[in-house]
Formats: C-alpha cells, sequence, structure tokens
C-alpha cells in the first residue's frame, strides 16, 4: 500500500532537507529554530531577577551570590514548539474507487509532513477520523517531537481503514475542544463533504488561531471519470445513497468537470483565508506532490 | 414455409436469456462511489430501468440466436417443383371384382370412369397421364403421355375383374405411380392406410370413391359329392343387412338337378345339400336372385364320371401302399387301386393306369396318364435315368411345410419326417414350399406340372410311419389329396380359381374365348402348354385346331363381395378426399435453410466482434 512509501528509507532521505512551512511567526527564530517569547525551560539565557521565594533553585546563579552575596535567579529565553496536528480524512470516500488508494496518499502524505516536523522537533501528532455508527471517532497519536521517534508512527499510519462518513466540522470540533495552543493543523481530506461543511471546518479552525493547511486528496478516476462505461446504479460509499448514471465519454467529461469545480472553489475559499491549499491527485503522483508541490505552495521549505 | 423439426424451436427461449441478461444489465451493475457530489452532471438513463434498451450488439446476438435456432428447427422453403411434375397425374383404377357391383343404372367402375373423364376433360394442356390398373397386382396399362385421347382410350378400355383386389397390389400401385405430381386413386372402399404408406413423396393422392351399399348374394362353395353315391353341398351367403331370398339352380353336366329357394338371415349362410349326381362332369351351381355382384353367383364343380379307373401305388413300404391307397379311393370311390413293392412289379404293356403313385422308387416305365413321385429316389445307377427321374440335390432328415400353393404361411408350420430336396424342371409349378428345420432355407415340397407324357406330380416329403392319417399334421394330408384331385382330373376341363395360373395342352396356334366372349390369341410354351390367368368368372374356352378345352374360373372373396359396409353413401360419390404428401419429405420440392442461417449467425456474431473491438480500443480494456 501507498501508505507504507512514507517510511521508505530513501523517500525519507528526500524529505531530510525540508522543514515544515510556517507561516505566523508568534516565536522568535534563531537559526532553523523556532524560539518563544516566554521563560521557561531552554539554553539561551536572558535575563537575571531577584530570587524570590518559591523559585527553582535549579536556575540561581551561584557564581553571582558567591561574588555579591545576593540570590539572583538566571532566566533563559525559552524554547517553544509549534504543536502541528495532521489530520487525516478516513471516512468510506476515502476508500474508493480502490484502485486509487486515496487514504494511503492521504496517509503517506500526513506521515511526511510529520516527518519534516519532526526533524524540526516540533511536537507531532497524526490524527484520523470518520464517523462510525458510534459517533465520530478519532483516532490520534501522542506528539512526538523527535525524528527517532517517527517509526513509532507506521503502526498508526497501517492500522487506520476506511469507514463511516467524514463529518469534518464536527471533526474540527471535537479537536477544539482538546483547547490546546494554538498550532499547526494539517487537514488531508477528499472534501466530498456536505455543502459549507469544509468552510465551517476551516473558518473554526482559523478562529482558533490556528496555521490551517489544507491538503485536497482525489483519486484518479475521480479527477478523470474514467469509469467502465454503461448503465449504471451508482452508490455514495458514505450515504449508501443511489443514482442511475450512464457512464461513458460525456459522464467522464462532467465528473472532471465536477471535479475541478470543487478544487476550484476550496482553493478560492483557502485563499480568501489565507490557507494553504495543496491539490494532491492521483496516487502515482505522490512523489511529484511531497518533493514539488508542497515546497512550491509552502506548505514545506 | 415450414419446421423440419420444430421441437428445436425450444432453442429459441434462448433470445429470451439474451433479454433477460440485457435485463439485468439494464437493471444496473452497481458502481460504488465515493460520493454522488462528483457526479452530480452526469446524465442519468433517459428509459426506466425495467425497459429493454436495445442497441446495435443486441439486435445482433438476437439475429444470431433466432438464425441458429431456426437452423436447429429445420426451417425450410417450399421451392417451386420442376414443370414436368406439376403437370403429371396418375390414374390408379381399383379392378377388384367390387368396381364390378351395380350401383344406380351402371357399375361402380362406370362411375369412376365417369369421373376419370371428367378430369381429362379438364385437364391443362401439356399435362401428362398415366394409367394404373390393380386387383391381385398392380398393372400400368398406359405409361406416362400428354395425349389424352390415348389417356381416354385407355380409361375406356379399362373394365373391373373378378379378382379380389389386394392392399399390396394397390401399394405397388402407388410405387408404379412415383413422379406423378397428383394421383387420382379410384376405389370402392377405403384404401387400407398400409397401403398408402407407398404414396410417393410429393404427390398428393386424391381419393374418389364411388357406389352406393348394396345387396349381394354369393356361393361360397360346391362340393359336387359322389356320382350316385354321396350328396353335394353347395354354401351361399347373404351379405345383406337384411334377410334375403335366395334361388340357386344347379346342373349336373349341363341337365337340371336342382332348383329352389332358401331365406337366408341377414349375413346369414347356409349349406344346401343336394344330388346325389347321376352323370358326373361340370357341375354348375347359379344363383338366380338379381343382385349387385354377378361374378360371385355362379360357380362350377368337377365331379369325376362313375366309370371305372386303374391306379397303381408302388411302394416298398406296406403301410405306405395300404395309406395311399385309402387316400386315392377317398378322391375317386371308382378308382380301382393296385398296390406292389416295386421290387416285384412288372409292368405289363397293356396296362394304362388313370394315375400311378411311385413312393420311394424308380418309375420302372408304367403307361399313366398321370404320375405322382413321392419321396424319391437319388437316381444311383451307372445307366440313363429313366423318365421323370427328379434330380435329389440332398436329403433331410427332417424338415417343415410352410406355404401352400396361394402363397398363404400356414398358421402353424408342419413338422415332416424325412424329405428330398428336389431340383424341379421349369414346367413345374411349387404347390407347397418347406423349409429345412436346421437353416430355415426353402425348397419345394409339393409341384405339378404338363409333359408331353401328361400331368406329373412329385411330393419331397415321405409319407411313411403312416404321416398322412396323422391328425397332427393333417397339412400333408390336404397337399397330398389337393395334388391328387389336380392329377386325375381331366385336362381339357378345368375348375380353377380366378387369378390362377392355367396350363392347357394345345396343338398348333390356340386362341382363349372368355366369359365375356372376348377372344385373346394365345401360343403354346415350349411344354405345348397354354398359359394364363382367368380374370372373369365364368367359362374359358381355349380353342386350337384339334381340341378344345374348357376351364371354369371360380371367384369368391369374403372381404371383395361384402358390398354392404365400407362404402359410399346412397349418392354413389363421397368427397374427395385429398390427402397431401407427407411433410417430412426430403423431395425436390423442400429447400433446407440451415447453411444460409448458419452463415448469418455467423456475419452477426462477427458484426458483434467488430463492434466490441471498436468498444474496447476506445475505453480501453483495464476497467472492462
Amino acid at each position: 500500500m501507498l501508505e507504507s512509501r512514507a517510511f521508505d528509507p530513501a523517500f525519507l532521505r528526500r524529505l531530510d532537507g525540508l522543514v515544515l512551512g510556517v507561516q505566523r511567526a508568534r516565536t522568535a527564530r534563531s537559526g532553523r529554530r523556532t524560539l518563544g517569547r516566554v521563560q521557561g525551560l531552554g539554553i539561551e539565557p536572558e535575563n537575571f531577577r531577584e530570587y524570590n521565594e518559591g523559585d527553582d533553585l535549579r536556575f540561581l546563579d551561584w557564581n553571582t551570590y558567591a561574588r555579591l552575596d545576593e540570590l539572583t535567579i538566571r532566566t533563559f529565553r525559552a524554547e517553544r514548539q509549534v504543536e502541528v496536528t495532521v489530520a487525516i480524512d478516513a471516512s468510506a470516500s476515502m476508500g474508493v474507487p480502490r484502485g486509487d488508494d486515496k487514504l494511503g496518499l492521504a496517509m503517506a502524505l500526513g506521515a511526511s509532513l510529520a516527518y519534516v516536523a519532526m526533524a524540526s522537533n516540533e511536537a507531532v501528532r497524526l490524527v484520523a477520523f470518520a464517523a462510525r455508527r458510534s459517533g465520530l471517532e478519532l483516532d490520534a497519536t501522542p506528539f512526538r517531537s523527535r525524528r527517532e521517534m517517527y517509526p513509532a508512527l507506521r503502526p498508526f499510519v497501517e492500522r487506520i481503514r476506511c469507514g463511516g462518513e467524514t463529518r469534518l466540522a464536527e471533526a474540527v470540533g471535537r479537536l477544539l475542544l482538546e483547547r490546546r495552543g494554538r498550532g499547526i493543523i494539517v487537514l488531508v481530506t477528499d472534501l466530498l463533504v456536505a455543502a459549507g461543511e469544509y468552510e465551517e471546518a476551516l473558518d473554526r479552525l482559523l478562529a482558533a488561531r490556528h496555521e490551517v493547511k489544507l491538503v485536497h486528496v482525489l483519486g484518479h478516476s475521480e479527477t478523470s471519470g474514467e469509469y467502465p462505461p454503461g448503465n449504471y446504479l451508482i452508490r455514495d460509499s458514505e450515504t449508501g445513497v443511489t443514482s442511475e448514471v450512464i457512464l461513458g465519454p460525456r459522464a467522464a467529461e462532467a465528473c472532471r468537470r465536477r471535479a475541478d469545480h470543487l478544487s476550484a472553489q476550496a482553493e478560492a475559499f483557502c485563499r480568501a483565508r489565507g490557507v494553504v491549499y495543496a491539490r494532491a491527485f492521483g496516487a502515482a503522483n505522490l512523489d511529484e506532490i511531497a518533493m514539488r508541490e508542497f515546497p512550491r505552495l509552502g506548505i514545506v521549505r | 414455409m415450414g419446421l423440419l423439426d420444430p421441437l428445436n424451436l425450444i432453442f429459441l427461449a434462448s433470445l429470451a436469456v439474451l433479454v433477460a441478461i440485457y435485463l439485468r444489465a439494464r437493471a444496473r451493475p452497481t458502481l460504488e462511489v465515493s460520493s454522488l457530489i462528483l457526479f452530480d452532471e452526469v446524465a442519468a438513463p433517459i428509459a426506466s430501468s425495467r425497459v429493454l434498451r436495445t442497441d446495435a450488439l443486441f439486435w445482433l446476438e438476437a439475429a444470431a440466436l433466432a438464425a441458429l435456432g431456426l437452423a436447429m428447427a429445420g426451417l425450410y422453403i417450399k421451392t417451386a417443383a420442376p414443370l414436368a411434375r406439376q403437370t403429371h397425374r396418375a390414374m390408379i383404377f381399383d379392378l377388384g371384382a367390387g368396381m364390378g357391383a351395380l350401383s344406380g343404372s351402371g357399375t361402380r367402375f362406370d362411375l369412376a370412369r365417369r369421373d376419370a373423364l371428367a378430369i381429362l376433360d379438364s385437364a391443362r394442356p401439356g399435362e401428362s397421364f398415366t394409367v394404373i390398373g390393380y386387383a391381385l397386382e398392380a398393372d400400368q396399362r398406359l405409361p406416362p403421355t400428354s395425349k389424352i385421347n390415348r389417356v381416354r382410350a385407355a380409361v375406356n378400355n379399362l373394365a373391373p375383374s373378378a379378382l379380389p383386389a389386394r392392399a399390396a397390389a394397390l401399394g405397388a400401385a402407388l410405387v408404379r405411380a412415383r413422379g406423378a405430381t397428383q394421383i387420382d386413386l379410384f376405389v370402392d372402399r377405403p384404401p387400407p392406410p398400409a397401403a398408402l404408406a407407398s404414396l410417393p413423396a410429393g404427390a398428393t393422392l386424391a381419393i374418389h370413391q364411388v357406389g352406393a351399399p348394396a345387396d349381394n348374394l354369393a356361393i361360397v362353395s360346391l362340393e359336387p359329392g359322389t356320382v350316385g353315391a354321396e350328396r353335394g353341398r353347395c354354401v351361399v351367403r347373404n351379405f345383406s343387412d337384411r334377410a334375403a331370398l335366395c334361388e340357386l339352380e344347379i346342373d349336373d353336366d349341363s341337365r337340371p338337378l336342382f332348383h329352389d329357394t332358401v331365406v337366408l338371415e341377414p349375413h346369414g349362410q347356409a349349406v344346401i345339400p343336394f344330388g346325389p349326381l347321376d352323370h358326373g362332369g361340370p357341375v354348375q351351381a347359379r344363383i338366380l336372385t338379381p343382385d349387385a355382384l354377378a361374378a360371385d353367383n355362379i360357380r362350377y364343380a368337377y365331379a369325376p364320371p362313375p366309370r371305372a379307373e386303374k391306379a397303381l401305388v408302388l411302394s416298398p413300404d406296406p403301410d405306405v401302399r395300404d395309406d395311399v391307397a385309402h387316400v386315392l379311393l377317398a378322391v375317386n370311390p371308382n378308382l380301382i387301386v393296385t398296390t406292389a413293392d416295386p421290387s416285384s412289379f412288372a409292368p405289363k404293356t397293356s396296362d394304362l393306369y388313370r394315375l400311378a403313385v411311385f413312393h420311394d422308387a424308380y418309375d420302372p416305365g408304367v403307361a399313366a396318364h398321370a404320375r405322382l413321385i413321392i419321396f424319391p429316389q437319388p437316381w444311383l445307377e451307372r445307366r440313363a435315368p429313366p423318365a421323370h427321374q427328379f434330380d435329389v440335390v440332398g436329403s433331410l432328415v427332417q424338415s417343415e411345410m410352410q406355404e401352400r400353393t396361394d402363397g398363404v404361411a400356414l398358421a402353424q408350420p408342419v413338422h415332416l419326417g424325412p424329405t428330398r430336396v428336389l431340383a424341379l424342371p421349369s414346367w413345374m409349378e411349387i404347390e407347397a414350399r418347406g423349409a429345412n428345420g436346421a437353416t430355415g432355407a426353402p425348397f419345394p415340397m409339393t409341384a405339378m406340372g404338363y409333359d408331353a407324357s401328361g400331368a406329373v406330380g412329385v411330393v419331397a416329403f415321405d409319407i411313411g410311419d403312416h404321416l398322412l392319417l396323422d391328425p397332427d399334421r393333417l397339412e400333408a394330408l390336404v397337399a397330398t389329396v389337393d395334388l391328387i384331385k389336380r392329377l386325375i382330373a381331366p385336362q381339357r376341363l378345368q375348375v380353377v380359381e380366378t387369378g390362377a395360373s392355367v396350363g392347357v395342352p394345345v396343338s398348333g396356334p390356340a386362341r382363349i374365348v372368355a366369359p365375356d366372349r372376348s377372344v385373346t390369341p394365345a401360343t403354346a410354351d415350349d411344354a405345348g402348354r397354354v398359359r394364363f390367368e382367368p380374370a372373369l368368372a365364368g367359362e374359358y374356352r381355349v380353342e386350337s385346331e384339334a381340341q378344345t378345352a374348357e376351364v371354369y374360373a371360380n371367384y369368391f372373396d369374403a372381404a371383395e363381395s361384402d358390398l354392404s359396409t365400407d362404402t359410399a353413401p346412397s349418392s354413389g360419390r363421397r368427397p374427395l378426399e385429398i390427402i397431401e404428401p407427407p411433410s417430412h419429405s426430403t423431395g425436390g420440392g423442400l429447400e433446407p435453410l440451415g447453411l444460409i442461417l448458419t452463415v448469418l449467425a455467423l456475419l452477426a456474431l462477427v458484426g458483434e466482434s467488430v463492434l466490441l473491438g471498436r468498444k474496447a480500443l476506445r475505453w480501453g480494456l483495464r476497467d472492462a
């Protein structure tokens, strides 16, 4: 399956030179590191202040005490991490058409972004969401911030299966309920949701002041409309709703037109809100998307 | 157009399967897609899924299946028959005795002839006819010709005979009509279905049944008895559905002997005794009561005159000599029978015997008018064989008598003892046939003929051990008695059944005068005999330069003489019955279309393959 490519050493070597693109400079940058403006644990001294009761004795500047006989606390500039959440759509629509392996593409891209982020010691987690019968399921990994921990994501990546409805807005709502700090949220989805749903989801993420990146995944058949010609009853993989269609050249053209329209609509929406929008159409284009399209769009640098 | 095997139309049910397949295909194979959103702009089918949507592929497949189904059912067309067959007709006439029965102002045959002449009057130009008559046998009276006058003359020359019409003869007549497109059969009763099995392929049979039911009286048999000693018997039968008076007259050698009228119950039979005869010679019985059929109203018999004649029996077996003597005296009590052992018998030139019987013995040179040789000895001497010595080609320990003179197989074969297998001369006629008990090979059992010295009869089986008196083997006695009767009957006065082969000795040119006074010239064969088969009942005269012989022909056939049933209504004619030729005929009129249909099916399949190929090229095969 395609998701295993994300753990291919050769593939990862090509990602080694990339870092995650971050648009908002809420932290100072030092070299390639992202520095927070708050005091805290760090290695770069920031200031000195008088000792107050309760301060951590580990930060006493013993040299100053010996020389001046004053208890002085040395403060450091805290090294802040950006929390990166890669939310992957694991609904049923990501599993069809089977030959397109949309979920595999989504997992490979999400894991690739996680790898890039972990290379910068960013705290990264993968989240798969889909609405099952029991309700919306959010399957998430713990935050990992070291590249050495990247292989620990593999069981999660290979375990996720498609099923259920997308319910993108509800999934975003669940993420926001965690009330974590502002960070980067990468949504990997086919956007085959009810009208206005992905717009709502993106707006809620933006309202929570997250930096949002949208990776729009579609299969080759969906974008080209190449289905076996004939008279078919098509069934929506998520809702089960059916419809009779005649597949053929005209239908292919209509499908292409529809996919293009959806993509253009999403891109326009994202552009208007400063959201990075990336097309990931066709599993065969994994390398092209990860190595060229993502850097071009600034998702990675 | 028709079907040779309509049951195979069941293969057309494959069309229903095809429609079901298309309906099933039309009834949507389900394709799961990620979301219907992507198909918002895809057109929905115009027609409902329950309506068969036909395309070129469907029609090509339907055409292929239909063509193959019709080919399996044997679709054929009727091609135009050749011109000659269209215009050739055969007229087959029943010339049996029944056709001579009175019907209205004429006979049944007159009605048939009238119908036939009407057909000839309406014949189209170029139409050819053949004329065939049948009774005991089929006889083509006129070969195919388009000369209507000749056909008309041939029809006018036909006349019913005093013979029964046999079904086998009708079958043979139908066979002879092969090549005709229509056969007109003129009969007075429905033909047996078995005979119509010989109807030629492609010919239409039109049955013209003529004649109304009629009453008929017939003389069944006439037994003259023994002159001056035993009364004779005459059996008469009434074929009517009602009681009838039967006025019967019997003459003894042209002298009135009996005249009486009896009442016969419906379909009844009476035995009328008369005599005994005073003179002997030809005895004639006549029914004077008018009825429909005259041929069975007269019957002849021969009563040997009461003069003493000598007979000789030679046999090494005293029991055989005794048995044969008794049989001879039973046949003719006026015979003076002499028996002797051949080893001690010396013939005298002064003795002339009416009949000499040789059992298991050579003819020592006896002077006799007739000879009967029983169980002939093979000639083993070096000197030349005597006259009337038969070639013995084999001997059997046991044999079976299977067939009598009339050609009808016996109900049960009669098991006989030792038998000689003889090679008979050509002038002898076989009266009874037997078969080897082991191999079943047929050979003559009894035979009779005439040579220059007179009548000669032969019995191939041994009559020792009182065979002639054995009630279980009565047929052997009957065959022997029949042979003796014919041997001692005068050659110049014969009583036969109509249709039997008659041989009469003549000297020089001869002519045959039939009962209807018609005269036929005749020539003698190598044995100096004129042979003919009397077809009319009554007295035939065979006249030659030096002598005249009389042949009395009797006719009676219970089926043919019964005019009360199986006949047309009182109008005299039944509606024309048409029997079409069998539909399974493979005659030239039918042209099976199997090959053409198969070619059409192949073309349809090729067309379908082309369409599929084009679609495959257009869409690629990976998703198919």
